[in-house]
């Protein structure tokens, strides 16, 4: 909300500098987020009058003008439409700078002399309106510096007033504040209205149908009214306030309500049918066309104000284009009201059409004073249009209620501030923020709430007004006492850190993605289980419109968007929620790990030039899930092959623990990757973080270190290339005795020399006994045996050295 | 070996002064050479060893005329210092691998793979949880999918407040919604405990922004809740300045300054003084010394009568903060897409 300082003078006085009072409302509860300068001294620009228009020679849209600047006569060429022999404008000569910074030269325009410019709002700094020249009043003479005619630069706040704060959307509001702030009396302006013409009844009867909507409606008629523009004075105080002048009877609504909070509507009286106002919720398939133009369809919980047959305004928010104010207008309707904020909120909301009326009303005005704001309106009507004022006012008031009253303990405020206010100081600041106090003793005082505040009911708000206006930085910090939480709800977020922590030790690094993706995108990797996707019904666009139902698809995303950075190797995790849809329609969501490798991030820093295969790709990431699921105390995991439209055929796995599944790795289709140019295969895994980390905190039970020395044997064979090292493991476990302490693939490979699918693999094997040392007998009995098996079960060829 | 009287033979051949030196010479020689440890302890037993060279020696001296002895003596004193000295001076050597003809360029990279690093995001909030336990506050988490309830209605936000409205919150068709805030949380804590309490309350939240360099449509909070009897507003100053110091740095600050919030009363914003310039003005904290972090205030007793507390007997103060937003700050993070982008380049620098 912008205010210049100047109109808020009218009502308290001000000996502050711009920056202090900005200081003071910010730190009050009124933020001041900008301040700006308007307008300027306006140095060598005056009263131009044009004397002459005539075509330009050599250019359509330029006129040649000569333009009495109060000594002389000078040509000015002119590109605006509205300039006329006449007429008086601003007029800057060669060698103004004007506020827009331009600097005004000799000039010779498509061949025609222009010596000085007249001038738009723009160039003056005025506004950014380029539509033409400024029109002056024609009264003025001729020379006279602009100055004096625009008044003196002005220096306009630009405020940011909190939800609850509707009775600091006025310039009277904000006096109020200042006021109360410095001590210094608020002086509101009487009104005398002048009432000359015949009873108001005779002209019209209003009635209120809902009146938990509308608590009260007064109405007052103007006769005989003479449009044309408010003075300037009028103009330009609702331009320093953003709103645009149209003419003086709605100027002189818009002005109070900017001076008041009070949103005000101007009806012309003979457009309205019936003599009569009807404020009502619209009738099913009612419509109306709204002073923007605009065909509104209405629900049956909007509120219309109506005539005799039809609505005539949508209540609250904006005015009727068919009873619109206009050249032909003599007799006014005056409506000043109060509409409950709840309704004025939802229909402004529907609609999407927010007013500088339905912001005052959603928010709540002064049900007090609706009828000040008619009668200071009416007798501006009187002073500026002439008009004739009808005898007495309409006033429906039906939510006339008592004002509330709330009780303050002076010792509650202190002990919710941490800070003593002697109990004098708390009343004091009441009565400036004009609560009347009604009661008070030693302990505390009882106050009435004014009307102009919607936001205090209990007394926590009360307390909120002395803490704001006593000052923040008055209140010391504390000593800090630890009350510690009886119940630790830690547990899952330092599940999350010591993941973190193995991760980033293991090399990965961090993502975070979005929790939205696009539709495509899941499609790509899971084309069913549509159903069980959680879609938003209003995303902010369509490839954030789904809650994603898997981590892979973003990871593999974000590995493709570094390989097209030309990133070679990346290794990386993510933390995050998955999303599903249960076919009852509830949302549940789970957090999930996704690990993706990409490039030769294994291998050693001199032997990454190679190609990357698709199992050393694999195992890789394998490795990194069995050190992750050890360091969770997971030890047990089980991997079994599963197909997945991800995962390249063969490559994907299922990994289960005890009964539940863990979750899957694998490497990225193929073809799937190509999306992203994926030539090298990349390895993706997403595992249940609940289900990882569930045993994390397990005592773990620690075995005694060997007392006895352990004896290694090497067992290396060639199998067939279907034989799985798991297969080879469990024969050599079952055939080997209690003391085989440690089993180890050490050397894999395969070669022409072997025959086809074959291959050989060569383990070491460790046995110890708890009891004795073991003898070399002991070892080569039990080798001997582990070799038979093999032989027998795998038709492994033995080899020995 | 055998000892005649007119001389000391060993290996077959006579040994005298002469002999011995050269003996000496070689055995020096033999351990210079030696390539590693095995070879040394050849060298070791050759000489030095039980049956080897300087025992017999010794044992021979005896039999030498005295003119003889004294010089045979000292040489094969010489023998056993020099020859020890040099044995565990090499055994040294070999065993650190500090050898001259093995060496190698230590120039070359190292060959082991580098640490990976936590996003921003999550460095701001372990972080922060690690400041706040220093306080004696647990970490609360919750549901993303919140209900219209505990997201607004229990945080005594009423049904008309424009933060309600649809453009601002992403509704589901289930008539929950994407929090807004993580503050329901804190309403699940409360739901389910009794005072004291002290959490905070991570998470992700939900704002139908449009993605511009300072808005996401998903972003992180972090919210504290503090409930105990004559827990006040000083309290709040005093926990905000202990979390900005800690997390900014040791001269930074903080002021309030009033607001609106639906579920504190009085409400602040909480600035925190720049730490870049120290509160001179920079392009950080846009010439004004101050930067807006959080949102803070004393728990409305309306709030504290939603969830079941007494608020005759209860106070509190709450907080709320942008994850995001710190880590731009703090870390000088222009645009807050570059957290959602992933880059390694990017990630890779928060190690």
């Amino acid at each position: 909300m912008k205010i210049p300082i100047s109109w808020l003078k009218d009502y308290v006085e001000i000996t502050e500098t711009p920056e202090e009072l900005a200081d003071l409302l910010t730190f009050s509860g009124t933020e001041v987020e900008a301040i700006e300068t308007v307008g300027s001294e306006y140095e060598g620009v005056v009263v131009g009058k044009v004397r002459e228009v005539s075509p330009h020679p050599n250019a359509d849209r330029l006129r040649l003008c000569r333009v009495f600047n109060g000594k002389e006569e000078l040509p000015v060429v002119c590109g605006a439409d509205n300039v006329a022999p006449g007429v008086k404008a601003p007029f800057a000569g060669v060698g103004t700078v004007l506020p827009n910074g331009m600097v005004l030269k000799r000039a010779r325009i498509r061949g025609e002399e222009s010596l000085g410019m007249l001038c738009a709002e723009d160039e003056l700094g005025l506004s950014h309106d380029h539509a033409g020249i400024l029109l002056l009043d024609p009264a003025l003479e001729a020379g006279t510096p602009l100055v004096e005619v625009l008044g003196p630069p002005e220096i306009v706040f630009n405020l940011e007033v909190t939800w609850n704060r509707s009775d600091c959307l006025s310039v009277i509001g904000m006096a109020r504040e200042i006021a109360a702030l410095t001590g210094r009396p608020l002086t509101i302006p009487e009104v005398t209205v002048t009432e000359t013409g015949p009873d108001v009844a005779s002209f019209v009867r209003v009635s209120i149908d809902s009146e938990d909507v509308c608590p009260r409606y007064t109405a007052r008629v103007l006769q005989g009214i003479k449009l044309g523009p408010s003075p300037l004075w009028m103009q330009r105080r609702l331009s320093l306030c953003g709103v645009r002048a149209i003419n003086n009877i709605v100027d002189i609504t818009n002005y109070v309500m900017l001076e008041s909070g009070h949103p005000l509507h101007a009806f012309d009286y003979q457009l309205l049918q019936g003599g009569q106002i009807v404020v009502r919720t619209a009738v099913p398939g009612e419509s109306m066309a709204t002073l923007d133009e605009a065909e509104r369809e209405l629900d049956v919980a909007s509120l219309v104000v109506a005539d005799e047959t039809k609505p005539v305004a949508l209540a609250g928010i904006m005015g009727g284009a068919g009873s619109e104010i206009q050249e032909s207008t003599q007799h006014v309707l005056l409506e000043s009201a109060s509409f409950a904020p709840a309704g004025i909120h939802r229909t402004s909301t529907r609609l999407g059409l927010t007013t500088e009326s339905s912001h005052r009303f959603e928010r709540g005005v002064n049900i007090e004073t609706v009828d000040w704001a008619g009668n200071r309106a009416a007798a501006l009507m009187s002073e500026l249009a002439d008009a004739t004022i009808a005898k007495g006012m309409v006033d429906e008031y039906p939510g006339r209620a008592e004002r509330k009253r709330v009780y303050l303990s002076f010792q509650h405020t202190t002990d919710l501030l941490g800070v003593a206010i002697a109990g004098r100081e708390i009343t004091d600041i009441l009565r400036r923020l004009q609560f009347p106090v009604v009661a008070e003793d030693e302990e505390g005082c009882t106050v009435e709430v004014p009307g102009f505040r919607h936001d205090i009911y209990i007394e926590a708000d009360l307390i909120e007004e002395i803490a704001r206006m006593y000052g923040f930085d008055r209140v010391p910090d504390a000593r800090i006492l630890c009350a510690v939480s009886p119940d630790a709800f830690d547990l899952p977020f330092q599940a999350e850190t010591a993941c973190r922590t193995v991760l980033t030790g293991l090399g990965l690094s961090e993502a975070v993605n979005y929790s939205f993706i696009s539709a495509q995108l899941i499609d790509l990797f899971m084309p069913d289980g549509e159903a069980s996707r959680v879609v938003l019904p209003n995303p902010v666009s369509s490839d954030q419109s789904v809650m994603r139902p898997s981590l892979i698809p973003q990871m593999v995303d974000v590995l493709g968007r570094n390989l097209s950075r030309q990133v070679r190797e990346a290794a990386m995790f993510e933390l995050g929620k998955i999303f599903e849809r249960d076919a009852s329609g509830t949302i549940t969501e789970h957090k999930r790990l996704c690990l993706g490798l990409l490039g030769p991030v294994g291998r050693h820093p001199q032997d990454k030039r190679r190609d990357v295969d698709a199992e050393e790709m694999f195992r890789w990431l394998k490795g990194i899930l069995e050190a992750l699921l050890r360091s969770q105390h997971v030890l047990n995991e089980e991997l079994t092959s599963y197909d997945a439209v991800m995962f390249e055929s063969g490559t994907g796995v299922e990994i289960r623990v005890g009964d539940r599944v863990l979750g899957c790795m694998g490497l990225v289709d193929r073809k799937l990757g190509s999306e992203w140019r994926m030539q090298e295969p990349v390895a993706v895994a997403e595992l249940d973080f609940e289900i990882l980390t569930g045993g994390a905190l397990e005592r773990v039970d620690i075995e005694a270190i060997p007392m006895y020395p352990a004896v290694s044997r090497d067992v290396a064979m060639v199998v067939s290339s279907e034989v799985s090292h798991r297969q080879i493991e469990a024969v050599i476990r079952e055939s080997a005795p209690p003391e085989l302490t440690g089993l180890e693939l050490f050397d894999i490979f395969a070669s022409e020399g072997m025959g086809d699918g074959c291959k050989s693999l060569a383990y070491s094997l460790e046995f110890r006994s708890a009891e004795r040392s073991l003898t070399d007998e002991d070892a080569n009995g039990y080798q001997e045996a582990v070799k038979e098996a093999l032989r027998a079960k795998l038709d492994a060829e033995i080899r020995d050295k | 070996m055998a000892i005649f009287r007119d001389g000391l033979f060993f290996w077959g051949e006579m040994m005298n002064s002469e002999k011995l030196k050269e003996t000496l010479s070689e055995a020096l020689a033999e351990a210079r050479v030696a390539p590693d440890i095995e070879g040394l302890e050849h060298v070791r037993i050759k000489y030095l060893g039980r049956k080897g060279l300087l025992p017999g020696v010794m044992k021979g001296l005896g039999g030498l005329p005295p003119a003889e002895r004294g010089e045979m003596g000292k040489l094969a004193n010489r023998l056993k210092t020099e020859l020890g000295g040099l044995l565990d001076q090499r055994r040294e050597e070999l065993e650190s691998g500090a050898m001259g003809n093995v060496s190698f360029d230590f120039t070359l990279p190292g060959a082991w793979h580098a640490a990976g690093t936590r996003h921003p995001i999550a460095r701001v909030i372990e972080d922060a949880a690690a400041i706040f336990a220093r306080l004696g506050f647990t970490v609360a988490q919750g549901p993303d999918v919140e209900t219209a309830y505990r997201n607004f209605e229990a945080l005594n936000t009423p049904d008309y407040h424009p933060s309600l409205d649809e453009q601002d919150t992403f509704w589901l068709e289930s008539g929950d919604l994407l929090r807004t805030q993580t503050s329901p949380v804190q309403i699940r804590v409360m739901e389910s405990t009794q005072p004291p309490i002290r959490v905070i309350t991570p998470g992700r939240c939900y704002r139908r922004d449009t993605t511009d360099a300072t808005h996401s449509a998903s972003f992180h909070q972090i919210e504290g809740l503090y409930v105990d009897t004559r827990v006040s507003l000083a309290d709040l100053k005093a926990t905000m300045g202990y979390f900005a110091r800690e997390m900014m740095g040791p001269g930074v600050g903080v002021r309030f300054r009033p607001h609106f919030f639906p579920f504190t009363e009085p409400s602040v914003e909480c600035d925190f003084s720049c730490h870049v310039c120290a509160g001179k003005g920079c392009r950080v904290c846009k010439f004004s010394g101050w930067i807006e972090i959080a949102g803070a205030g004393m728990v409305d007793p309306r709030v504290f009568k939603k969830v079941g507390y007494d608020p005759t007997a209860v106070t509190g103060f709450a907080f709320g903060m942008g994850v995001e937003r710190i880590a731009m700050v703090k870390y000088g993070i222009p645009d807050i897409r570059m957290l959602y982008d992933n880059d390694i380049r990017f990630l890779k620098q928060f190690a």
